[in-house]
């Protein structure tokens, strides 16, 4: 039996418009920002969404945008970027993430207790998570 | 030094934003983070799509690292 190729697509289909798109993920985003860390819901919450994400990425089932055949010679310039933060994420890391020295986690985790910080930092979690599915 | 820290991932993220921008500008050269992205997902070893796996876990984990641990 003939398998079925990978789909490819550049015309969003109707149900992959950001007028459906966005409203899903603002709900789920919702429900998720009401979720408090190291509760079993937040686990299961978070473990669940991303899940479902990366099953519908990893089937053939979702069209996939164009993947570009090679990256030009300006992709390095991503490489600044990468480094300054993996440079100060390791250093912050290996020196016990202290109070006066701390990893960006322990930068964020005062700002994710408000909900609505906490949910429109979900909804940049999800949106950058659908767009990874559909590349 | 949280003055440093601070400083530093602050530095990262504009960076981030700044490329991004760049990136998208008419006939820029910069591919978008999204194209490096997909170009890091299309790894394969034989049938496995590992850059696929490696980079849809990673932030998976991001995810539970922040919003559940």
């Amino acid at each position: 039996m003939e398998q079925q190729p990978e789909l490819s697509a550049d015309v969003p289909r109707a149900w992959d418009r950001p007028i459906v798109s966005v409203p899903i993920l603002t709900f789920l985003s919702l429900v998720g920002g009401q979720l408090p860390s190291f509760s079993p819901q937040a686990n299961l919450y978070t473990i669940g969404t991303g899940g479902a994400l990366v099953w519908l990425g990893l089937s053939n089932r979702m069209p996939r945008r164009t993947v570009p055949q090679r990256l030009g010679s300006g992709a390095v310039w991503w490489v600044l970027p990468v480094m300054i933060f993996g440079v100060f994420e390791a250093g912050t890391f290996m020196l016990g993430s202290r109070d006066d020295f701390p990893t960006f986690s322990k930068i964020a985790d005062p700002l994710l207790d408000d909900s609505l910080i906490r949910s429109a930092v979900y909804f940049a979690w999800l949106s950058a998570f659908w767009g990874l599915v559909r590349r | 030094m949280k003055l440093l820290a601070i400083g530093g991932f602050t530095t990262a993220l504009l960076l981030f934003v700044v490329v991004e921008w760049a990136a998208r500008r008419e006939g820029s050269r910069i591919p978008t983070f999204g194209d490096v992205c997909a170009y890091v997902m299309q790894y394969e070893v034989g049938p496995v799509p590992v850059g696929r796996i490696a980079l849809f876990g990673f932030w998976w984990w991001m995810g539970w690292h922040f919003f559940a641990r």
